[in-house]
């Protein structure tokens, strides 16, 4: 029953992020969008439990566009579609913005 | 086959809204229901008539209609949220004519008909 | 009413009440679903938590005061009521709030409240 994150803003400017991390759940899944992508240079990123096998993603053009390096072995870089069904395959979405 | 609603907060001159229109065009081109778009907070604004973009930028409104008009998309404003923001479809008109002026009930109906609701 | 009525809707609070609209729209929605007779669920986190504070009076800086309303919670069936202990702990605030009922939880069980919703909103 993984719940789907929505990550818009990034811990550099609010705690939306923060927040989200506050109520993930083993095997919930995170995607990056928008300014979000810039939570990959936070410090808060690495407080991920990585036993939670919590799946971090983030839609490739918007981290393409910011010049955001994805270390493709912590991250999936997905695509909008992928994030469309996500939405289906998940049990529930929150967008934190 | 699941369904989806999509509730719209960010104003069109945000990029944000790019990204809320890219996610809504997605869906319905890979054959998702979409039950409808409600627009709440600065989202109302994309209803108003009167805002110019410049025309070499994004155009929120060309999407929205393009989309009311192939996938037959309901758009429904928050009258409410509308008003507050100097729209109104009594005194001035300036509401674009692709969206349907609701309440937050519309938003209830939403949230019932769809398996999930996403906000953007 | 259509289909699944008895889903559950949660609001998740994230903004301090008074200098954006955010605790207002949020407030309508809820006692919106609380008026067609749909469960709703309200969690407090963050800077929402502020929102509950006892002792406060919007009307010194011309606020119409809106948390008011939230003593009327149980006329419409709002029961529901969630609030992040550690967004407390950090702000150094107790558990004194100027509505009744409200359950304060620590970050995993918080959580595990959320997670039986099937649809949440956050402002």
């Amino acid at each position: 029953m993984p719940t789907l994150h929505i990550v818009r803003q990034n811990a550099f400017t609010s705690d939306d992020f923060k927040q989200c991390l506050q109520v993930t759940r083993i095997n919930d899944i995170i995607v990056f969008i928008d300014d979000g992508c810039y939570n990959l240079s936070h410090t808060l990123i690495k407080t991920i439990d990585s036993k939670a096998n919590i799946s971090l993603n983030i839609i490739g053009k918007h981290a393409q566009a910011r010049g955001i390096a994805i270390d493709e072995i912590l991250y999936n870089t997905i695509n909008m579609n992928d994030l469309v069904q996500l939405t289906l395959k998940t049990s529930r979405v929150i967008t934190w913005q | 086959m699941k369904k989806l609603a999509v509730v719209v907060t960010t104003p069109p001159y945000s990029n944000l809204s790019v990204t809320a229109l890219d996610y809504i065009e997605t869906a319905l081109n890979a054959g998702i229901e979409l039950v409808g778009v409600f627009f709440y907070q600065d989202g109302v604004i994309h209803a108003n008539q009167q805002v110019e973009i410049a025309s070499d930028e994004f155009q929120c409104i060309n999407h929205w209609q393009t989309l009311h008009e192939k996938y037959l998309l309901p758009l429904h404003l928050c009258i409410t949220a509308a008003e507050k923001r100097g729209l109104s479809d009594e005194q001035s008109q300036n509401i674009h004519s692709i969206f349907t002026v609701s309440g937050l009930g519309e938003l209830v109906e939403l949230a019932n008909k769809a398996d999930r609701v996403v906000q953007f | 009413m259509t289909q699944n009525s008895k889903k559950l809707t949660a609001i998740v609070n994230s903004k301090a009440p008074y200098s954006n609209t955010a605790g207002k729209d949020s407030l309508d929605i809820a006692l919106i679903f609380g008026s067609f007779e749909q469960p709703i669920s309200l969690f407090f986190q963050g800077d929402g938590v502020w929102q509950l504070l006892q002792g406060q009076d919007g009307s010194n800086i011309s606020v119409k005061d809106y948390l008011k309303t939230f003593a009327a919670f149980e006329f419409y069936d709002i029961e529901n009521i969630y609030v992040c202990q550690d967004s407390l702990t950090e702000r150094n605030l107790t558990h004194y709030f100027h509505i009744d009922d409200v359950a304060v939880l620590e970050n995993k069980e918080f959580a595990e409240k959320l997670a039986i919703h099937q649809t949440i909103l956050r402002f």
